[in-house]
């Protein structure tokens, strides 16, 4: 009985999850071309081609997983800080409340499209929106955002933030009514600081909406692609191509499947490796940051 | 009239240094494919031209996918062709579909092998071998007879190249290349009578500029069209980017290094801004923040429509000879249209039609490919008439499959660093020039 | 606190809402004065060419786009919630054997990295000849371990005396889950659909590279190609993102509680 409450799922799983992972495997081991109907078998070549610092695939590679690392490592944190403190500053009730909640979280309903196509031409070293008020503020307004480093990486983040604030903020505003006022209350008749009630009260409060929220930043960053793909295009020398960018391109434009693949284990390896890391530091009581 | 999507500038554009994005042969592993996966007939496509071609269509009612990408100022031409041959065609109707080159070069072959790509396509010629290796173009020899074309109804090279195998894939349809364009006005303030036509001349003509107040006379782009332009130098050169047999790649040769340094030395001697985004050499000519700027003759149209005054003339010799890139745009049929009777037949009547137009597509601003186009008021009136004496300076890549692919990977990325400062001219070359070198090794191995 | 409240509020307020009205602002304009430095607030010349050309061209079928979003999203939702629910509630309550396995193997997929089945679903949807059809950005990505892991959680606290007593009634396995599990659990189900519903909107890599004609893209897809054949077209891309933003929107606009509530609901445990 268990068995056809289960079946849906499990067909689709197996179909595209479980299958997929095997096969992708299999496919890694080949020199696979879509569109050529031989795949002759490699071996471990397509790996060894991306630890090879003299192949053609290495720097590519090896760059875009730079790419990667860079912007999760400095998009996460403030992924997490800003729409913290925006959920903060929101977590009492005042009139216009829902209103602005709503315009924070707009932006991410518009879609990933939609907000690169308007941050691509806001950022227009040119005619964008961004130099010219820069420009009425008496800073310097010709700084090219999408063709030079490290203005582009701000960019990115940038609009990512602009992109998603809304979302975790709102899961955060969530976790923050969910925590108890007495504990607040009580903390304040103790002669507690708001700072130190922040910290003793706060904080360990939205623990579980915290950790629910990082984990899923940091995945969402580590995958980063559309902001990449219709901003910079990689620009301004491949720099901003993430690793997914590079995987994506590498197998679906230039065909050349069997590297992809193995492009992909190489990073999931990795994501893996540190989100097991991330689970564990998180998981130390006596935390570095709550 | 349908006003197209792409209304502004790209015709081949940015995209096409996108990377990743030109479809084509790959290679990323190392050499250590085993087999060759051309030439086989396995699989589901077919290598078949799906009977002979009789000249006109008499099957049932049918309606033809065509995909193109003429985003650009070429786009309103093409679609005024399409429609024409709508409605004198009783039972055709071709529906096109148009978007950017480096998406139609990444989807056709995904498209076609998925069973769901076009009858006919417009593409380049030197992407024809590629994409006939790959099987998603069927042979068109009994088209070129039927319409009687020989070599000698053409200019230059682009008969033979659409050549692969002993098949002919595509039939021509225009040559286009770069040219040296100029803000009229901006020339006049500066008291420059005549376009500059070598090195001198044209560093001369910058200084000109910058007194006359345009300090930034000449932007250098480090993307689209950045690696056309080294192309084109580099044959002023004297070099050659890729050995005719497809083994090895020559463009980090003394030419290549020379042609490269010229182009560098643009942004140091500040006739160019350090960086320039995508395509905004071209938006901030037609602004006016910049004076001369080196483009595809695609931009003809959309230069007309915008209202400036601009002058249009051959590149000048930077080098020891006057060349320029040129490629050409060819019809093709799909193996997916040649595999039912019909649909094949009706293919090759729309690619014989078409290619007959050639003098109506002088309006896209390209050159007609053949040479009793170019005797005609459409193109003879035409802004690129200017470039009619310069037809035998023009240079085509040789057609080697996957030679696309290698070029965005090695030369656009050699060229981006070079331009960007990130690398010397000699160093990102030579860096290219290697791994170009082994990944045409791994195509031959893996093409056959 | 207040005064730093209302400071902060406004200056964010600025930073969303500008933008989105220099969109609209742009959309109005000429080709001419959506290239042109500086930038200018107000058009000087409103015109409706941009919308015109976009709305007229065949390849640019922003409605479609959007009504191809729409469907995929939905159906996408739909297919997540009946499949995950179904399968949570065998491993909540349900004994079986190797039912340790099957759950081991889900959650151990919440940590492999979605990349990694790109490649291979591609050939796989490829040979399913589900290639530019919006199936095969419906189906695949439904078989995603959150919402059976999320869910299970959900009926695991159910408080078992309902479903008991339902039992001692006389009813069967299904009709417990249909008439007392599912309906105490609409919350969860709620927060499930709506953010599969999101996901799926916002999904962009996949339906980049498995839709390919006009009238099948998504309007994730669809405005990423539009873009690049139109990328200086400043005036043509602002009219696209605004009638693909409008619809959404207004629909958000008046589903607004809805969608944030159950957005927030995703962290908590319910």
């Amino acid at each position: 009985m268990a068995w056809v409450f289960l079946a849906p799922y499990l067909i689709l799983f197996v179909a595209f999850v479980l299958l997929p992972i095997v096969f992708g495997l299999w496919i890694s081991l080949h020199s696979w071309d879509f569109t050529l109907p031989g795949k002759p078998f490699v071996g471990l070549e397509n790996y060894k081609a991306l630890i090879d610092s003299t192949s053609v695939t290495f720097a590519p590679f090896w760059n875009s997983m730079q790419a990667t690392g860079i912007f999760t490592l400095f998009s996460v944190p403030l992924l997490i800080v800003i729409p913290l403190g925006v959920a903060l500053v929101m977590n009492e009730n005042f009139p216009g409340r829902n209103l602005f909640r709503g315009v924070f979280f707009a932006p991410y309903v518009l879609g990933v499209a939609v907000v690169g196509v308007l941050w691509r031409f806001l950022f227009d070293a040119n005619v964008g929106l961004v130099n010219s008020v820069l420009g009425g503020l008496g800073l310097p307004d010709r700084i090219p955002w999408l063709s030079s480093l490290p203005a582009a990486w701000v960019a990115l983040v940038a609009v990512t933030i602009w992109w998603t604030l809304g979302f975790n903020a709102v899961i955060f505003l969530a976790g923050l009514q969910d925590v108890p006022r007495e504990l607040y209350e009580a903390a304040s008749v103790d002669g507690a600081t708001r700072w130190s009630q922040f910290l003793h009260v706060t904080i360990p409060g939205v623990r579980p909406v915290l950790s629910f929220v990082l984990m899923i930043t940091i995945i969402a960053s580590a995958n980063m692609f559309g902001q990449s793909f219709i901003m910079t295009n990689g620009a301004p020398g491949g720099e901003t191509e993430t690793a997914i960018y590079y995987i994506v391109e590498q197998g679906l434009s230039s065909f050349d499947m069997g590297a992809a693949a193995a492009a992909s284990w190489i990073l999931t390896l990795a994501l893996m490796a540190a989100s097991v890391l991330v689970f564990w530091l998180f998981r130390e009581r006596d935390g570095s940051k709550a | 009239m349908n006003q197209k999507s792409g209304l502004s500038q790209e015709a081949l554009q940015t995209s096409l240094s996108r990377r990743g994005f030109l479809v084509i042969g790959a290679g990323g592993t190392a050499a250590f494919l085993a087999g060759c996966g051309g030439g086989q007939g396995v699989g589901d496509t077919n290598t078949d031209a799906g009977g002979e071609f009789s000249g006109e269509y008499t099957g049932p009612a049918i309606t033809l996918a065509y995909w193109n990408g003429f985003t650009g100022g070429d786009g309103p031409a093409m679609t005024a062709m399409v429609k024409d041959f709508n409605g004198q065609a009783e039972k055709i109707t071709a529906e096109p579909n148009t978007m950017d080159w480096p998406t139609f070069y990444q989807r056709l072959p995904a498209a076609s092998q998925a069973g769901k790509g076009p009858d006919v396509v417009a593409m380049h010629i030197d992407q024809l071998a590629t994409m006939a290796v790959r099987k998603v173009l069927a042979p068109l020899d009994d088209v070129a007879e039927q319409i009687g074309l020989a070599e000698t109804d053409f200019t230059g090279p682009v008969w033979a190249p659409a050549i692969y195998n002993d098949q002919r894939y595509g039939i021509p349809l225009d040559v286009h290349c770069l040219a040296m364009y100029w803000n009229q006005d901006h020339f006049e303030k500066a008291g420059i009578a005549e376009a500059p036509t070598d090195a001198e001349g044209l560093d001369e003509a910058c200084k000109k500029l910058q007194e006359a107040g345009y300090g930034q006379p000449m932007w250098m782009p480090n993307l689209w069209p950045a690696h056309i332009m080294f192309l084109s130098l580099l044959w002023q050169f004297g070099g050659e980017p890729y050995a005719e047999d497809g083994s090895e790649a020559t463009f980090g040769s003394e030419a290549g290094v020379s042609a490269l340094t010229w182009m560098r030395e643009q942004i140091d001697n500040g006739y160019s801004p350090a960086t320039v985004d995508a395509d905004a050499q071209y938006l901030q000519f037609k602004n006016g923040k910049n004076s001369i700027t080196w483009d595809g003759i695609w931009q003809i149209n959309d230069l007309q429509a915008s209202g400036m005054n601009w002058g249009i003339a051959p590149l000048p010799t930077i080098g020891d000879t006057p060349a320029s890139w040129a490629s050409s745009h060819q019809f093709a049929m799909t193996s997916q249209a040649a595999d039912d009777e019909n649909r094949s037949n009706a293919s090759k009547e729309f690619i014989s039609w078409m290619s007959d137009q050639s003098a109506a597509w002088a309006e896209a601003g390209m050159i007609p490919a053949r040479n009793s186009a170019r005797e005609q008021k459409a193109f003879t009136d035409s802004p690129q008439a200017a470039l009619n004496d310069y037809l035998d300076n023009l240079h085509f890549l040789p057609p080697i499959p996957g030679l696309g692919d290698v070029t965005v990977q090695t030369m656009e990325v050699a060229v981006n660093a070079a331009m960007l400062g990130k690398s010397s001219p000699e160093d990102a070359l030579s860096e290219a020039q290697d791994n170009a070198t082994q990944l045409m090794q791994e195509n031959q191995e893996k093409f056959g | 606190m207040k005064a730093l409240r209302i400071g902060l509020l406004g200056l964010l307020t600025l930073l969303f809402v500008s933008p989105l009205l220099f969109m609209i602002s742009t959309s109005f304009k000429t080709r001419q004065e959506a290239g042109q430095v500086p930038p200018t607030w107000i058009p000087r010349d409103p015109t409706l060419q941009a919308y015109q050309a976009i709305l007229n061209a065949s390849d640019t079928p922003v409605f479609r786009w959007f009504v191809n979003s729409m469907v995929a999203a939905s159906a996408h939702a739909v297919l997540v919630v009946i499949t995950s629910a179904l399968a949570a509630y065998a491993l909540a309550r349900l004994e079986f054997r190797g039912k340790r396995i099957v759950f081991a193997s889900i959650v151990a997929t919440l940590f492999v990295p979605p990349v990694i089945l790109v490649i291979p679903n591609y050939e796989i949807v490829g040979r399913l000849f589900w290639l530019d059809t919006l199936v095969a950005v419906i189906v695949p990505t439904a078989a995603n371990a959150f919402g059976v892991f999320f869910l299970r959680q959900f009926f695991l606290q159910l408080p078992r005396e309902l479903e008991e007593s339902a039992f001692l009634d006389g009813a069967n396995q299904w009709q417990v889950f249909a008439k007392i599990a599912l309906p105490l659990s609409l919350p969860a189900l709620a927060t499930l659909s709506l953010l599969s519903f999101l996901t799926n909107w916002n999904d962009f890599l996949w339906p980049v590279y498995v839709l390919f004609s006009a009238e099948n893209q998504t309007l994730q897809a669809g405005l990423a190609t539009l873009q690049a054949a139109n990328s200086i077209r400043y005036d043509l891309l602002m009219a696209a993102a605004v009638v693909a933003s409008l619809p959404v929107l207004i629909v958000f606009m008046f589903a607004q509680r809805y969608v944030i509530e159950g957005v927030s609901r995703s962290g908590l445990k319910g």
